[in-house]
């Protein structure tokens, strides 16, 4: 029973990280697209450069390799909630400051917000899996939003987007990693998706 | 003053009242209302209403529950389904709702007759929402971003009620707003999906009945994807004459799905596609290189992807593209065939060489140029000679042997390889056998026995056989180890084919072997046209031709002629298809007979036109077996009688023909030796060489001496004269033709007055030599008798050339032009004469009058004699005086008598020699 539980769980693990993989793909693909339209419609430079967001997690991590599976889980998540919270304020104020005018960019920033929802659901449920459970979200509220004028929000969202695009990539990776057959996990089969 | 507020309080009452009715219930205040107000029930479920009366009619109109009438649509509801709870409630029960009708009212009956509506409800029947089921849902790509899903279900029976579907579709941690269809209830689309990520899809089905809800469907929407199909596909060719390289656009991102790809293709013009083996295009790609393409041929390409692990939906087919390979050299010689005629010269030939262009697939390219060889195979000469054409076919003068040809084929890439035709001198060679044909599948299939040798290749020769055109013959060639095809080529049914089957060998060639075969078959287009040869008393022989080829439309099976008098049955008779000839028989004489004659294929039979005949009522020699013998007893009978009249002839001949008196023996032959010397027979004998005249006994009178006559000559003359003359003594005299002859010129020789008073035998006749005038030689000699017989026919001629005019008329008519001279006549010649007569001397007179009558043969001139042969004694009177003919005109009318009689007297006979021979 027990070993027929742990086969069940190893294929819901695989089937979430290999989901989980594409969704990061498609997120990440969405995401370069969006920011083409957002540097457009927002009458940005795609060359200039953003310096770190506050309250935005960066990608970039020493010793990557050498985190443990939980531990990828756990930054992601918090990256993902992160986000989640940022791109729903971005489409708060898109909204405001275009109302219906682009409804094309709205449409694509919700498309972009249900998919990193969609992501931390997943990243949620391979931490159940680990028989660790997601951490609760009141603490990983991002700060409230500072006071910025339109054009710091304007940027601030251009270095949201870079930086979701970059999780994208770290998160297809880190599921990768995890699908990864344990030693002495029964599970052989390897996932070749690659987005 | 009590009774004053009395008043007052009771007019209070009745306002309050008023007022509470006003207030209570509005404008108009119900006496009752019904529970439940408007329901929605369940079709065919029970249903029942209450209708309670207010406590206030009760006291004011005396009105109960036991009073109350249910109705439905004014229909009274049976007083069975009533139930009166208490004084003021009273219920009815439906037990099955279909039945009721709208509305449901509450009536009352007031005083027990006015009916008066209480109250009044809708009641609304319908059916709770089934389960929806069979939910499914599909994501159709409409663009490169957008994902719509839609899904659809079945939302189950009819509620008859305003029923509200719902699509419910939620993610573990997150609900979404529901998706409510429009306009229809089984189907609903999402807009906007999100992949990778289980959604729960459901459907809810609500009305005032109930709700219901389908089973939940848990999918990733992108195992339900029904991609754009790949766009903007171009083909170009490659290197390779068989290869064309694809190259296309995927319109799905990788990052969402991988896809893999159907490709299809056919030639231009072919309805049929080939698909390029999935497995080779079972990864993501964007080109293709397609193989084993035929070289220079136009192919049309389409392209369809789905989601490369098979879950989801292939796309539409794109839009098709056309590529042409490029091309090859031919890949085989075209076929060769020869027909062979004689030339006027036997040891020459004229083989007309044919070959068939290759077909598109085999020419790989454009054929330009066929290169033909010809090598003779002699011993003695092995010349080749070769030919460049851009035709199908070569026409050689060759001598007669063996020759081999080669047939190559040339386009821009290269050369085929060669056919060879061996053509021998005879095809002494092993034909095939047992050529027949089969029609199958719409077209004509040969086969035949192979021969015992090896057959290098067979060459099947056919060609319509037509009354309208030439044997245009078409060929195929046929690998020798088949011994059965269809005739390629465009074979029309009801059409004759001769097909031939020649087997070529290695080192000759067998000869052909011929049958004649139809795709189809059909009824003749018409029946033969029959016509009798012969027709006899019992039998007709009936001949027809055959019908044309192309009347035939099938192989002639069988003619049946149908035969039928008018009003007998018909009867038929089956005869040979080969004949063209039958001879009916058993026939009934003089009958008419319709015959008609149909010509049977396998598909059935037409009949030709009807021919009608008569058999004829007597057969061969019948009436020669009557006719003969007839004849020989008719024959007989004539013999018989010229017997019997040859036996009787005496007494015939008294009866019938009466011995007639020969002048030659009348009495005037006695005094014919009387007549003086000067009678000059040498000339008479001239005048009648044959003898006629020669016993007529000339009596010569001298024209110009009157008085030579003895009065023994002239005493017949007084005699007539007594006898014709009644009044006029002077008028008497012979009688001649008062137009030629002259008194003087006549003699009567009628015979004496005895004789002439004799009775009608009494016969007269004159003989009047006519003497030169004066020493001259007389040309013509004129006998002329008084006997009317031999004129009698000459008379009624005369009569019917003058019209049938009267005689007496005639005679008139003509003294009268005699008297007369300015008036002309038709008789003019006599009409001449007579006035020469008149005026000339009489020896004149005389000459002339003979010339006149030895040349007559005029029909006046007849006349005149014949008229006045009678009357010839009056001739005198008209010599004598210029009244004569006023003389002349009483005598005839005053002897009519004389006319009508005299013929009657007379017999004909021969006037002979001799003269006047009284009997």
């Amino acid at each position: 029973m027990a070993a027929a539980d742990n086969t069940s769980a190893a294929l819901r693990r695989r089937d979430l990280c290999s989901r989980g993989i594409r969704l990061a793909g498609k997120m990440r693909s969405d995401v370069v697209d969006l920011l083409d339209t957002y540097v457009e419609r927002q009458g940005l430079d795609a060359s200039a450069s953003v310096a770190a967001v506050e309250g935005v997690p960066a990608a970039a991590v020493e010793r990557w390799d050498e985190q443990t599976g939980t531990q990828r889980l756990l930054e992601n998540l918090a990256a993902y909630r992160a986000f989640r919270a940022l791109l729903a304020q971005m489409l708060e104020e898109q909204q405001e400051q275009l109302g219906e005018a682009d409804a094309a960019l709205g449409r694509a920033l919700a498309a972009v917000l249900l998919q990193v929802s969609a992501f931390t659901y997943h990243l949620e449920e391979l931490l159940r899996l680990e028989s660790r459970g997601p951490p609760s979200e009141e603490g990983a509220e991002p700060p409230p939003a500072p006071h910025l004028s339109l054009f710091e929000r304007k940027l601030r969202g251009l270095g949201v987007l870079r930086e979701l695009a970059q999780w994208a990539v770290r998160s297809t990776r880190d599921l990768r990693q995890l699908a990864k057959p344990s030693p002495g996990s029964s599970s052989a089969a390897s996932l070749a998706e690659s987005p | 003053m009590f009774s004053g507020w009395n008043w007052v309080a009771h007019g209070l009452y009745l306002l309050w009242n008023i007022c509470s009715l006003g207030v209570s219930g509005g404008l108009v205040q119900s006496c009752g209302h019904i529970i439940p107000e408007s329901p929605v029930l369940t079709l065919g479920s029970s249903f029942t209403a209450l209708c309670i009366l207010n406590e206030s009619c009760l006291d004011f109109g005396n009105i109960y529950a036991n009073q109350i009438i249910w109705k439905t649509k004014n229909r009274v509801v049976p007083k069975e389904q009533y139930r009166e709870i208490n004084r003021t409630v009273s219920s009815v029960t439906f037990n099955d709702t279909s039945s009721l009708a709208n509305p449901l009212t509450c009536n009352i009956l007031a005083d027990g007759q006015i009916e008066q509506n209480i109250y009044g409800i809708t009641v609304t029947v319908g059916l709770p929402p089934e389960k929806p089921k069979n939910l499914s849902c599909i994501v159709r790509q409409v663009s490169k971003l957008a994902y719509p899903m839609t899904c659809t279900w079945n939302p189950g029976r009819p509620t008859f009620l305003d029923t509200h579907f719902r699509l419910k579709y939620r993610w573990p941690q997150e609900n979404f707003p529901d998706c409510i269809p429009k306009d229809v209830n089984n189907s609903c689309m999402i807009t906007d999906v999100q992949f990778f990520v289980n959604l729960e899809v459901w459907v809810e089905a609500e009305n005032a009945l109930g709700k219901a809800e389908s089973d939940p469907l848990v999918l990733d929407p992108i195992e339900i994807v029904k991609p754009l199909s790949p766009h903007n596909l171009s083909v170009n060719s490659e290197i390779l004459p068989t290869v064309l390289k694809l190259s296309w656009e995927n319109r799905i991102s990788v990052a969402v799905m991988k896809l893999k790809f159907n490709i299809r293709y056919r030639i231009i013009g072919d309805a049929n596609w080939m698909q390029v083996p999935p497995e080779d295009t079972a990864s993501p790609r964007t080109s293709f290189s397609v193989q084993g393409l035929r070289p220079y041929t136009e192919y049309v390409f389409s392209i369809r992807c789905m989601k490369e692990d098979g879950v989801g939906y292939w796309s539409d087919w794109s839009e098709e593209k056309t590529g042409v390979t490029t091309e090859d050299k031919p890949s085989k010689g075209p076929p060769i065939w020869r027909s062979i005629a004689v030339c006027h010269s036997p040891a020459f030939w004229t083989v007309h060489l044919m070959w068939k262009a290759l077909e598109p697939f085999e020419a790989n390219g454009v054929i330009f140029q066929y290169e033909v060889t010809v090598r003779s195979k002699s011993p003695l000469s092995s010349l080749a000679e070769k030919y460049n054409v851009n035709t199908t076919n070569l026409t050689l003068k060759l001598p007669n042997g063996t020759y081999e040809v080669t047939v190559i084929a040339h386009n821009r890439v290269g050369a085929s390889p060669p056919s060879v035709l061996l053509i021998p001198a005879s095809n002494s060679k092993a034909p095939v056998k047992s050529v027949r044909t089969l029609p199958k599948d719409g077209k004509l299939w040969v086969g035949w026995t192979a021969p015992n040798s090896y057959v290098l290749k067979y060459v099947i020769e056919w060609c319509l056989v037509s009354n309208s055109s030439d044997c245009i013959i078409e060929w195929q060639n046929e690998p020798g180890n088949v011994q059965g095809t269809y005739l390629k080529g465009d074979i029309k049914p009801f059409k004759c084919y001769l097909i031939t089957v020649y087997p070529l060998y290695a080192d000759g060639q067998g000869s052909g072997q011929s049958v004649k075969a139809y795709l189809q078959q059909d009824r003749p287009s018409k029946g033969p046209t029959v016509q009798t040869k012969k027709v006899g008393k019992a039998e007709a022989v009936l001949t027809w031709n055959h019908l044309t080829v192309d009347e035939q439309n099938g192989f002639i099976r069988s003619y049946t002629i149908f035969y039928k008098t008018v009003d007998g049955n018909e009867t038929a008779v089956t005869v040979d298809p080969s004949k063209t000839e039958y001879t009916l028989s058993s026939l009934t004489s003089d009958t008419l007979y319709t015959v008609r004659m149909m010509a049977y294929t396998d598909e059935g039979g037409r009949s030709g036109p009807d021919f009608t005949f008569t058999t004829q009522k007597f057969g061969k020699g019948e009436i020669e077996a009557i006719v003969v013998p007839v004849c020989l007893a008719f024959l007989l009978i004539v013999l018989l009688g010229v017997l019997f009249c040859f036996n009787k002839r005496d007494l015939i001949k008294k009866h019938i023909w009466p011995i007639v008196p020969d002048p030659s023996k009348s009495n005037i032959a006695q005094w014919s030796p009387q007549v003086p010397a000067k009678h000059n027979f040498s000339s008479k004998d001239q005048m009648y060489p044959e003898g006629s005249f020669t016993d007529v006994s000339v009596v010569e009178i001298e024209a110009d001496d009157k008085k030579s006559f003895s009065e023994q000559d002239l005493k017949p003359f007084d005699l007539l004269k007594k006898e014709k003359s009644t009044s006029e003594g002077h008028s008497s005299g012979i009688g001649g033709s008062s137009c030629m002859s002259s008194p003087r010129q006549s003699v009567s020789d009628s015979d004496e007055g005895e004789t002439t008073q004799n009775t009608s035998s009494t016969v007269q006749y004159s003989t009047v030599v006519l003497n030169g005038y004066r020493d001259q030689t007389p040309v013509q000699v004129f006998s002329r008798s008084e006997s009317t017989q031999p004129l009698l026919d000459s008379e009624e001629r005369s009569e019917d050339q003058a019209g049938g005019g009267d005689s007496t008329t005639q005679r008139q008519h003509y003294f009268k032009q005699n008297g007369g001279q300015d008036e002309t006549n038709t008789d003019r010649p006599c009409f001449e004469r007579t006035k020469q007569i008149i005026h000339a001397n009489e020896g004149d007179l005389v000459g002339f009058a003979q010339l006149q009558i030895s040349g007559q043969s005029s029909q006046p001139l007849g006349l005149g004699l014949e008229k006045n042969t009678q009357e010839a004694a009056l001739s005198d009177v008209l010599q004598e005086s210029t009244e004569g003919q006023t003389v002349i005109s009483q005598t005839v009318e005053g002897n009519p008598m004389l006319v009508d009689e005299m013929p009657k007297s007379y017999l004909p006979q021969t006037v002979r020699q001799g003269g006047y021979m009284p009997q």
